[in-house]
């Protein structure tokens, strides 16, 4: 009857996903309900001369307009970010306003000027059109490295050379140039990492719903973190007592990172609502979802890695330039810098490491956590500067790699590993994954197929990425000492009814990644019970006490491990009453399929039982309260730390540039695995939007800052047909500081993936001496390389 | 987005920069062009309608003729907004006398958009201009023609 963990179990939440009865913020109608339509800027900067809202105020069927002079007269406060990063002189951020409606100057193309509230969605839309604004245009700078030289235009006046932070992590620079001056060789390499839209399926979406009776607020919205938005809008925006507010996320079509954050609008139709005494729902259409989601990486930089004669790394230097768009997002700060810097030791033994981090405001849109969030660019530099340093120093890059590993350590019996950029990795056998991974390919095999292909005049190539990232975020009091302005722990609260069914709520919010599955698993497997006894409840806040929300590979290693500590209050209260009803000791009994039995005879009391008894307490305990249920805030003892090798094969088409990924090898190590299949979903959609920022997306601002290939025309996402099967395998290595061993798995396919697949284009492209060309790998850039 | 072209008349260059000049004349063989009227000095305002490839919209603003050097060129200074984005451009036009009755006219400037014009028009803006360039000249042509005959 149980035993779940570990298998396959189909996802429950699907039968209603594929039969179209999901329940989504737009599929939500209440009564009196109105539409908002937001006006936003065409340009990237400029200033707002006038606004007249006459004509669409005239319209039979609106509402309302309210313009970014309303907001500003309401004394209401902007979208705040979640956290602070210094300068290196110790001086705070630059953090300026960022108000729901602007009234002054539009700072990036879709800045929002005015509202439009209607009867409908398509009056709202039409009255939008005669919303009047005189803009005075003004140059705009979108490309994060130029907006630093001097007289770029400014994005925020009190943000001088549109600086936000400027940050360094590691071993003094003195300390990292003295290593690299002894190095024998030194691979540089500077790129882009570009731009790209997170382009979930289910566009943004927020219902305001103020009700006069009770003085309440309901706020409906695509959020993966509907606790965490509630206190931003109540506590630093609209000043709203947050026990008045109930904040519900109901089916999410994803999210990938893009609705992590406390936006606008979902504020903004919280404010309407109050004002007009009515519900109002804003729904993103296409366009807007690519011109205002946060969108993802952006990073320009240098990096140079040193190496000894023998290979060994000696010291890695970075310069980035990050992107931060025109306004703070709620983790901006954070993603570029803790989530960045400390991953640049990789699985190597570098000695002396120095990050150098410059936060920009550009006129561009938000940039924000993006699948992987930091952890990718970091990814990315490392392993295509070990590709890189391997054809420069005319070394295989398996070998290379095998000679800079940190060696195998399971986190119990041996410690955990100490980086030079402040993490400590909890376990880690990145051989392990490696070999398993070059078994897979038939790595000796593929070479001597390569030697021959070249001779034949094809271009064939393999690339290699072997990646960690910290997931299971995060400790709080560490990244509390990082500069975070929340603690990151998760909320469990698992309530027996009295007939032994289980509800179980959980602060973790699912947005595609089926909590309703694999965390029904781990409860009924603990409790003994059947899958279907269990019902996982998330993403609402009445109904869940609290919750720091869904990102960063944490819903099972964090938001799980607290419903394990309340699944062992339970189990522990549990005994109390089995004892009594049994008339032994509790130390006599043991808790296995379900129920409790005095061990070495027949005697026992089910689950189901000794619920009731909880319930209807007339023989009971003396002492003891009624009820099983319980609730446990679990803060981690450290990130968790999932790696894994990576293996890209193309074939660039030497007539047209086009590359062919031809086989794409992953093996993981994400922990303890509870449900392979949903893992391996995981891990299937990472690698394809991995390989998509490889060789296909990319955000193309022009020098007006104007977003050009802002739709499915021009942006081009990932298909079935642009992917070859893959081939995945895991290793698993426990995680040893969390009650179920697992350390995420949302993330991996993101982060390891890309770099495999440019190594893998590079080393094709070889022949020709091409040791770089920045992503998107595109026929067109490919095939320019190949002639000039 | 960059804006050249030339093309061959068979006329004179004070010919065609008369027509080029009469704001009834450009006003119908401007692709699109609804209205034009003068409201000043080398200064007309214009309503256009365009549809390029997905997106589609009307225009309205000001065109300033800057410039001016009778008979051999000018600038077009062109400023117009639509619901779905605006366009600000600087066109300047010559022409080139070859002989009294052949004239080459070529067209050099920069067109910049934004909005949705700019995220979803971009790439198929050059083909728009290509055809309405195309278009304008066939229409003087005829214009030119018309009037000899």
């Amino acid at each position: 009857m149980t035993n779940y963990i570990g298998k396959a179990v189909k996802r429950v939440e699907d039968k209603r996903f594929i039969t179209g009865k999901g329940r989504y913020t737009d599929d939500i109608v209440l009564p009196g309900m109105t539409h908002a339509y937001i006006v936003r800027s065409p340009y990237a900067h400029a200033r707002i001369l006038s606004v007249d809202t006459s004509a669409a105020e005239a319209m039979e069927g609106v509402v309302k307009v309210f313009t970014g002079k309303d907001i500003a007269e309401s004394g209401i406060n902007g979208i705040p970010t979640g956290w602070q990063v210094n300068f290196k002189n110790g001086d705070t951020m630059k953090e300026p306003p960022h108000p729901l409606l602007v009234s002054d100057k539009a700072r990036y193309m879709g800045d929002a000027v005015a509202v439009v509230i209607a009867e409908s969605r398509e009056i709202a839309r039409d009255a939008g059109d005669r919303v009047e604004v005189e803009y005075e245009e003004l140059p705009a700078v979108a490309d994060a490295k130029k907006a630093t030289e001097a007289g770029a235009p400014l994005v925020h006046d009190d943000a001088p050379n549109n600086l936000c932070f400027d940050w360094e992590l590691g071993n003094p620079k003195a300390e990292v140039n003295e290593a690299m001056s002894k190095a024998h060789h030194i691979t540089t390499l500077e790129f882009v990492n570009q731009r790209v839209i997170p382009n979930a399926i289910e566009p943004r979406s927020a219902i305001g719903h103020f009700e006069e009776s009770s003085d309440k607020y309901t706020l409906y919205t695509t959020s993966q973190n509907p606790h965490l938005t509630r206190l931003l809008m109540c506590a630093f925006v609209l000043g709203i007592p947050e026990h008045k507010v109930r904040v519900v996320a109901p089916d999410v079509g994803g999210g990938f990172g893009s609705k992590i954050f406390h936006y606008a609008e979902e504020a903004l139709v919280i404010w309407c609502s109050q004002r007009l005494k009515r519900p109002v729902k804003w729904t993103a259409d296409r366009s807007e979802a690519f011109m205002t989601d946060a969108h993802g990486r952006d990073h320009v930089s240098k990096a140079e890695m040193g190496f000894d004669q023998n290979g060994k790394i000696v010291g890695l230097r970075v310069k980035t330039y990050a992107n931060l768009g025109a306004y703070l997002s709620t983790f901006a700060p954070c993603v570029p810098t803790w989530l960045h810097g400390t991953l640049l030791q990789g699985l190597y033994t570098t000695p002396k490491i120095n990050v150098d981090v410059t936060g920009v405001f550009t006129h561009t849109v938000m940039v924000d956590a993006y699948r992987g969030a930091g952890r990718p660019e970091a990814t990315y530099l490392l392993e295509r500067l070990m590709d890189t340093a391997a054809l420069e120093m005319k070394m295989d890059p398996v070998e290379l790699r095998r000679k800079n590993f940190i060696p195998a350590f399971d986190g119990v019996t041996q410690p955990g590993y100490q980086t030079q950029v402040a993490l400590q990795y909890d376990s880690g056998n990145y051989h392990g994954v490696l070999d398993r991974a070059l078994e897979m390919v038939g790595y000796e095999k593929f070479r001597k197929e390569q030697e021959q292909a070249r001779k034949d005049g094809k271009l064939l190539g393999i690339g290699f990425s072997t990646y960690i990232e910290a997931c299971g975020i995060a400790p709080s009091a560490v990244v509390g000492a990082l500069g975070a302005r929340a603690g990151l722990y998760e909320v469990g609260q698992v309530r027996v009814q009295p007939t032994g069914k289980v509800s179980v709520y959980t602060g973790s919010h699912s947005h595609g990644q089926g909590h309703e599955t694999t965390f029904a698993q781990v409860v009924a497997d603990r409790l003994g019970i059947p899958m279907d006894d269990v019902e996982i409840i998330h993403g609402d806040s009445e109904s869940v006490a609290f919750g720091m929300g869904t990102y960063g590979s944490r819903s099972l290693a964090v938001g799980g491990s607290a419903i394990v500590k309340s699944l062992d209050k339970i189990i522990e209260k549990g005994a109390k009453i089995a004892a009594h009803k049994l008339e032994a000791s509790e130390e006599d009994l043991e808790f296995a399929e379900g129920k409790w039995t005095v061990k070495g005879t027949d005697k026992s009391v089910g689950f189901g039982d000794v619920a009731l008894t909880a319930y209807v307490p007339h023989n009971y305990p003396a002492g003891l309260e009624p009820g099983l249920d319980f609730s446990s805030f679990y803060d981690p003892a450290n990130f968790t730390y999932p790696f894994g090798a990576h293996v890209a094969i193309v074939e660039v088409d030497q007539e047209t540039g086009k590359v062919r990924l031809k086989r794409f090898i992953a093996v993981d190590d994400v922990g303890n695995v509870i449900n392979p299949m949903i893992v391996d979903g995981q891990i299937h959609g990472g690698l394809a939007q991995g390989i998509g920022q490889a060789l296909l997306e990319g955000a193309v601002y022009d020098e007006n800052g104007q977003l050009i290939n802002g739709s499915y025309m021009d942006y081009t996402m990932p298909r079935a047909d642009d992917l070859p099967s893959f081939e995945i395998d895991r290793q698993v290595t426990p995680c040893p500081h969390n009650p179920l061993g697992v350390k995420g798995a949302g993330e991996a396919g993101t982060i390891g993936s890309t770099p495999a697949v440019v190594n893998a284009v590079m080393d094709a492209l070889s022949p020709f001496g091409i040791k770089n060309l920045e992503m998107p790998l595109t026929p067109e850039r490919v095939w320019r390389a190949m002639n000039s | 987005m960059q804006l050249t072209g030339t093309h061959k008349f068979n006329a004179s260059a004070t010919k065609i920069w008369s027509k080029l000049m009469d704001t009834d004349t450009l006003a119908r063989i401007t692709p699109g062009v609804s209205k034009l009227e003068e409201i000043g000095q080398d200064q007309y305002k214009a309503i256009a309608e365009v549809k390029m490839g997905p997106v589609s919209g009307s225009f309205s603003g000001n065109l300033n003729v800057l410039d001016k050097q009778e008979p051999r060129s000018f600038v077009l200074n062109i400023k117009q907004s639509s619901k779905i984005g605006n366009v600000a451009a600087d066109v300047k036009i010559e022409l080139q006398s070859i002989s009294e009755h052949e004239t080459d006219l070529s067209f050099d400037g920069k067109a910049n958009m934004s909005g949705l014009l700019a995220r979803t028009g971009q790439r198929v803006m050059s083909g728009v201009a290509n055809t309405l360039s195309k278009q304008f000249f066939k229409a003087l042509e005829e214009e030119l023609a018309s009037q000899e005959g």
